[in-house]
């Protein structure tokens, strides 16, 4: 492959061109209710071709690699069309490598059936588990991908990309009322990953069906603690999609609010972006620009300390690269995305944020969340009220909402443990989603949060 | 036919087999922070087989067109292990047509899309210098094949375009989006129409009005009301309905709006974004009342669903979703709906939509657009506001329904709906 990808290169009349190339095998097994509902498995291939002329990108995205001359020539012409400008790319180092990935039980070598016999245990869990348990969706997908990158600059990085998970959905319902229970594990890991998750499977069920009885949070402003799981979409939401190069580089008004050494939060607060982390949804070695990934501090000390950046971006702002151009699939360009996020740990225990809290709101895991740089939702899939100081009764529906130029700075305290769990997340940009993302936190109090809900 | 090889390949193991080949070919034009951006052209094809081999069912997928033998093989080794069929596959039914192509589209230039992209920028910017925008139009032209064992065949042309303004004005630490966007089978698209729409959004949001928390009447644009038909559409989908997951299972023929509230799914609208002659299993296509007058007439079906169910395939496989939706118009100019409200609110777009669980009709968003109402007017945009309630207590407490619909996307046609209190949490 390489000397295919590197012969067509030769053909580009651009200043800059790479070629992405992904073979993609999976496989999925999924029940709803009592039935299989679907098992199957597929294959794909396809590539990319990007040329960068006078600040002008043409893209040229193919499923037949047997012309890749072909496709070289039509990104450059439309490149061509479109540069009137300078081109500004960041220098890289050039690499060459090979990334075998190790991830344990391979899952390739394991059949359809016996991957359906570990999720429909699963499900057997969850309908048996209560009479109110109505039906429920049980999910297993693994994916191996393998990137074949190379650019006119040298770089050339053969990349093996496995990930599996497993999603478990119990839904219960007593007349009209209709609740979910959810759970998810997910990584770039073996089928070891999606074992061993009776608990789990039990855990949503339990729930689902607890969350019949549980009234809807009363919408107001609360004191909230969050948990780790609802932490990472916190930052993740709250910060991170604000702290990407592209939304900032050709936008000057942004660029003012987001200058770095602002003051976003408070002395506690550390974000970091980092995508060397082992075994989770967002860890690559290098980026969808062969771009190495690296640790990445976004706010230190509360202090706005840096940013997500592509070649283009860093280029544009004089900054560094940082490894963070990434492309759902070989349909896409890369776009400047987030790997694994999270709140750094700060010194609080988990009993102490409660204690002085007369009416609050201790929201627990994640359902998703959703930004538009300055205001942001994300949902917790449960909730207790927070009374005198103790936990008190189950709540459901619990969406928390937030103005990132404030929100922030109303966090008071920061736990003393981190975790990041392998839970499947997917971001969704510019129309590329799901991304796999990693994330996580400790738990972290919030002093005046508006929570939706009928009052 | 490709696909004809791929079923006999099939049949040698199975006793029914379903194979589809789609090929398509699309330009992209973009323009991005007011500059043109890129030009992105796509060469795809895909094909899928489905089987079913001693009454269960395997599928498989594949970009490479040449690996007959290996999708074969991997389709037949899934049904091994795979579901029961609660179907057989249908034989050849004629369809009723629809428009779905348009040679305009195929011949359009790349000259031409970025032409218009660029008038529809010069508009907005005219309205106002500093709204940063993005821009651009799409086209692509899709050839599909489809045949099954039982003798269903067709072949068919079809074509999308689709044209996008949008921007971002930012005044202190105030950051407005907003924008319009249009994606449908024919050519025919009235950028400067965009372009305006985009305007009126903007110009609506030049004030921050404020909002107090309580209880207030909202009215939803055709934008706005995808809030009431998420839930709506998880409610309808005939696998919820039989998995018991969906609120409506035991509604059927009962009252669950308001009178006046009808929405259909019509896949037989010329050139509608989710129009064809058939649905993904060689079932024609029909047009199906939903919610007649407020009373539940049908839910979606596939065809293994329908299967399941004891009922029959609505047209609307592989998932039960739907394909076009109309809502009915209803008598109230969208101006006297406003007049008539003293305090309450415009909903076009919200944020954190279908994060909570939707199915069961609760919502709790935060308004990303949206316009406080005061005394009949529209006074100016809302801000950290929260939108909570539920989507079939608000279908029953419809207030006014607009006399004039829009397309919305290219696969949604409504009015804009007003429904009585909901309950909002500001800051």
């Amino acid at each position: 492959m390489r000397e295919r990808i590197e012969r067509a290169l030769r053909k580009s009349e651009a200043e800059y061109t790479e070629i992405r190339i992904e073979t993609v095998i999976s496989s999925w097994v999924n029940f709803r209710g009592e039935d299989l509902d679907n098992i199957g498995s597929s294959k794909t291939v396809g590539g990319i071709v990007r040329a960068l002329f006078k600040g002008g990108w043409g893209y040229s995205i193919f499923n037949d690699l047997n012309d890749l001359d072909k496709r070289v020539k039509e990104a450059c012409s439309s490149a061509l069309l479109v540069g009137k400008e300078q081109s500004k790319f960041a220098e890289v180092e050039t690499v060459v490598d090979e990334i075998k990935a190790s991830f344990g039980k391979d899952f390739r070598d394991i059949s359809l059936s016996e991957k359906k016999s570990v999720i429909e245990e699963y499900n057997r869990i969850i309908l048996s588990y209560s009479e109110k348990i109505e039906t429920s969706a049980i999910g297993y997908n693994d994916t191996f991908g393998k990137i074949y990158y190379g650019n006119s600059e040298g770089t050339y990085i053969e990349d093996e990309r496995p990930d599996a998970s497993v999603s478990l959905l119990a839904t219960a319902r007593e007349g009209d009322n209709v609740q979910r229970g959810f759970e998810s594990v997910a990584g770039g890991s073996g089928f070891q990953i999606v074992e061993g998750l009776q608990e789990k499977a039990e855990g949503a069920a339990k729930r689902a069906v607890e969350l019949l009885s549980a009234p809807p949070v009363n919408g107001g402003k609360y004191t909230v603690v969050i948990n780790p799981k609802l932490a990472g979409v916190f930052a993740h939401e709250a910060f991170g999609h604000l702290s990407e190069a592209d939304f900032v580089y050709e936008n000057n008004r942004m660029k003012e609010l987001m200058v770095l050494g602002k003051r976003m939060g408070p002395d506690i607060l550390n974000i970091i972006d980092d995508g060397t982390m082992p075994n989770l949804r967002g860890t690559h070695k290098y980026d969808d620009e062969g771009v190495k990934t690296k640790k990445n501090y976004l706010i230190k000390d509360g202090i706005l300390a840096g940013r997500l950046h592509s070649r283009e971006t860093a280029a544009k702002m004089g900054e560094q690269p940082t490894g963070n151009a990434r492309a759902i699939d070989y349909q896409y360009q890369p776009i400047v995305r987030m790997t694994n996020t999270y709140i750094d740990k700060g010194k609080s225990k988990f009993d102490d944020m409660l204690r002085d809290i007369k009416l609050g709101l201790y929201a627990v895991d994640m359902v998703g969340g959703q930004t538009s740089m300055e205001m942001f939702t994300f949902s917790a899939a449960y909730g207790y009220m927070i009374r005198d100081g103790k936990i008190a009764e189950l709540v459901r529906d619990v969406v928390l909402t937030g103005n990132v130029f404030e929100t922030l700075m109303n966090i008071d305290m920061v736990g003393d443990t981190v975790e990041c769990p392998p839970a499947g997340g997917g971001c969704g940009k510019d129309g590329q989603s799901p991304l796999p993302v990693g994330f996580g936190g400790p738990y972290v109090r919030i002093q005046n949060v508006v929570v939706g809900g009928r009052q | 036919m490709i696909v004809n090889q791929l079923i006999d390949k099939a049949m040698k193991k199975a006793q029914g087999a379903q194979a589809s080949l789609g090929k398509s070919e699309a330009t992209n034009v973009s323009f991005e922070n007011d500059r043109l951006k890129s030009i992105k052209s796509s060469q795809s094809t895909g094909m899928s087989l489905k089987v079913i081999v001693d009454g269960k069912i395997g599928s498989s997928h594949t970009t490479d067109i040449e690996d007959i033998d290996g999708i074969v093989k991997r389709a037949l080794e899934a049904a091994e292990f795979g579901s029961p069929a609660h179907f057989e596959f249908p034989g050849f039914q004629k369809g009723k047509d629809v428009k779905v192509y348009d040679a305009g589209v195929e011949s359009i230039s790349t000259d031409t899309m970025v032409g218009l992209s660029e008038e529809m920028l010069a508009l907005v910017k005219k309205y106002n210098q500093d709204i940063l925008l993005n821009a651009g139009a799409g086209k692509n032209v899709n050839n599909f094949q489809f045949a099954n064992s039982a003798g269903a065949e067709y072949s068919s042309e079809a074509t999308n375009y689709s044209v996008w303004v949008d921007g971002q004005l930012i005044r202190g630490t105030d950051i407005l989006w907003a924008g319009h966007s249009i994606a449908w089978k024919k050519l025919e698209i009235d950028h400067v129409k965009i372009a305006n729409k985009a305007i009126d959004l903007f110009k609506m949001a030049e004030v921050i009005a404020p909002v107090k928390s309580g209880k207030m009447p909202v009215i939803f644009t055709p934008e706005g009301l995808n809030v009431l038909l998420l839930a709506l559409s998880l409610g309808f989908d005939g696998k919820n309905v039989f998995l018991g997951s969906s609120p409506l299972s035991d509604k059927m023929g009962k009252k669950i709006a308001d009178e006046r509230f009808s929405i259909t799914d019509s896949p037989l609208i010329d050139y509608a974004a989710g129009s064809s002659i058939y649905d993904g299993e060689g079932v024609p296509h029909q047009v199906t009342p939903i919610i007649e007058n407020g009373i539940l007439k049908n839910f979606l079906y596939d065809l293994d669903t329908a299967g399941r169910a004891g009922k029959k395939t609505t047209g609307n496989g592989v998932g039960c979703d739907a394909t076009n939706l109309v809502i009915k118009e209803g008598a109230t100019p969208f101006r006297d709906m406003v007049k008539n409200i003293k305090e309450g609110l415009l909903v076009h777009s919200v944020l954190g939509l279908g994060q909570g669980n939707p199915v069961s009709g609760e919502f709790s968003v935060n308004i990303l657009l949206g316009y406080k109402i005061e005394n009949g007017e529209i006074v100016g945009r809302v801000k950290n506001v929260m939108l909570a309630g539920n989507t079939y207590d608000a279908l029953n407490n419809i207030v006014a329904i607009g006399d004039k619909g829009e397309w919305v996307g290219g696969a949604l046609f409504t009015p804009p709906i007003q429904v009585g209190k909901l309950s909002v949490v500001a800051r």
